[in-house]
């Protein structure tokens, strides 16, 4: 068969087998025939394909890889995080650690408030000593506790050898 | 995107951590200068003033030759420095000063005297001190500004003179420096001041002082000088 007539004879869904034989064999036909009907090339194969060992097999051997590969890429899942994972991860733990130094900063920080401001008002607070000088090296100056004085009262006293009895 | 979310909210959680952590170290290394020319006290005696104040960190710089200082210390602690010393450098402030002497001992129960209205509130004092009886020997009321001197004479023959100091803000205090407590002594035909005790004090605003004296603590007998300061 001629190029001319398998172009004139041919058409859509053909199932001329003189028309299949030539597809092929030409290169150049095959090309024209696929452009007017996709399904030729498969019509000019021909026959039924049938994989070693009978379609069951073949079936069974593909969904044996299809659950081993599944098997594969969960137990890759649990091995290996994905980096938006790791990131979460970390920062979780960075988060976690600066949470627990920040509460335990805090806590130690507390007697901070007594800081300088406070101090600063505790030593406002504070007197200075009733007697700050005595002429008499001898004298021993006692402050009674506030305790013992009724009110706001300051009881300082003097026992100084050189003082006269009669005093 | 939730997955997306949470690793945003982590992150800005974890940077706003840092940021706070980070914080407070720059803010305690943050130091304050602020100079302080005196106009009516002394530098120095200023520079007494604010110590307690200050902070470890804190330093005084003096400079004698304008009247002046600079404070270097943290800024929550330059508040109560400009404080004390705004209360220090002023004109002198007037005082008043109550001073009453009063004789203490102790004497048999059954010879307690009664005691003096007026010295009641200082007999409740002084009865832990074992006395219980109370003489008044007199009382006086000084005005003096700070710096000048103050006097008395009592007609029991007590006398006393004394400088007001300068008051301390920080203690709300007023000093009484070269307190010298004297009393005639002698006969009629010649007498002669004898000075007792040379203290200086220092007054709180307001609280009332008993300062005694005796020569030993199981002394019978103690002269009691009650002292209290008032603005």
């Amino acid at each position: 068969m001629t190029c001319e007539s398998f172009r004139a004879r041919f058409h859509k869904d053909t199932e001329d087998a003189e028309l299949l034989a030539h597809v092929r064999e030409c290169d150049a036909c095959l090309d024209h025939a696929a452009n007017l009907d996709a399904d030729i090339i498969f019509r000019a194969i021909g026959g039924e394909i049938v994989p070693p060992g009978g379609v069951d097999a073949f079936v069974d051997d593909v969904m044996r890889q299809v659950r081993l590969r599944d098997a594969e890429t969960s137990l890759a899942q649990h091995r290996v995080l994905s980096w938006p994972r790791r990131l979460a991860v970390a920062a979780t733990l960075i988060a976690g650690i600066t949470g627990a130094l920040l509460v335990n900063r805090v806590e130690r920080t507390q007697p901070h408030q007594f800081g300088p401001v406070q101090r600063a008002a505790l030593r406002h607070l504070t007197t200075k000593p009733v007697v700050e000088t005595y002429a008499s090296e001898k004298a021993t100056i006692v402050e009674v506790p506030a305790e013992q004085a009724a009110g706001d009262v300051q009881i300082v006293m003097i026992f100084d050898e050189n003082l006269p009895a009669d005093l | 995107m939730k997955l997306k979310n949470a690793v945003v909210l982590a992150l800005t959680f974890l940077l706003l951590a840092t940021s706070a952590m980070a914080e407070p170290s720059d803010a305690g290394k943050k130091l304050l200068a602020r100079t302080f020319a005196f106009k009516h006290k002394e530098a120095d005696k200023a520079a007494a003033i604010i110590k307690p104040l200050m902070s470890a960190e804190g330093t005084i710089n003096l400079q004698p030759s304008t009247n002046s200082f600079v404070v270097t210390d943290r800024p929550e602690n330059m508040k109560s420095i400009s404080s004390a010393i705004a209360q220090y450098d002023v004109a002198p402030r007037q005082f008043r000063i109550v001073v009453r002497i009063v004789a203490a001992s102790r004497v048999a129960a059954e010879n307690v005297p009664k005691i003096d209205e007026e010295l009641k509130e200082v007999a409740a004092n002084l009865t832990a001190l074992r006395f219980n009886a109370f003489e008044d020997l007199g009382e006086r009321t000084i005005e003096a500004k700070e710096g000048e001197t103050g006097r008395f004479q009592l007609e029991t023959g007590y006398s006393a003179n004394f400088q007001i100091g300068e008051y301390d803000p920080s203690s709300d205090s007023v000093k009484v420096s070269d307190f010298v407590l004297s009393k005639v002594q002698g006969s009629a035909q010649q007498t002669d001041v004898a000075p007792l005790l040379k203290t200086t004090l220092n007054l709180k605003l307001g609280r009332m002082v008993i300062l005694g004296a005796s020569k030993v603590p199981d002394s019978q007998r103690a002269l009691m000088i009650v002292v209290v300061a008032q603005r």
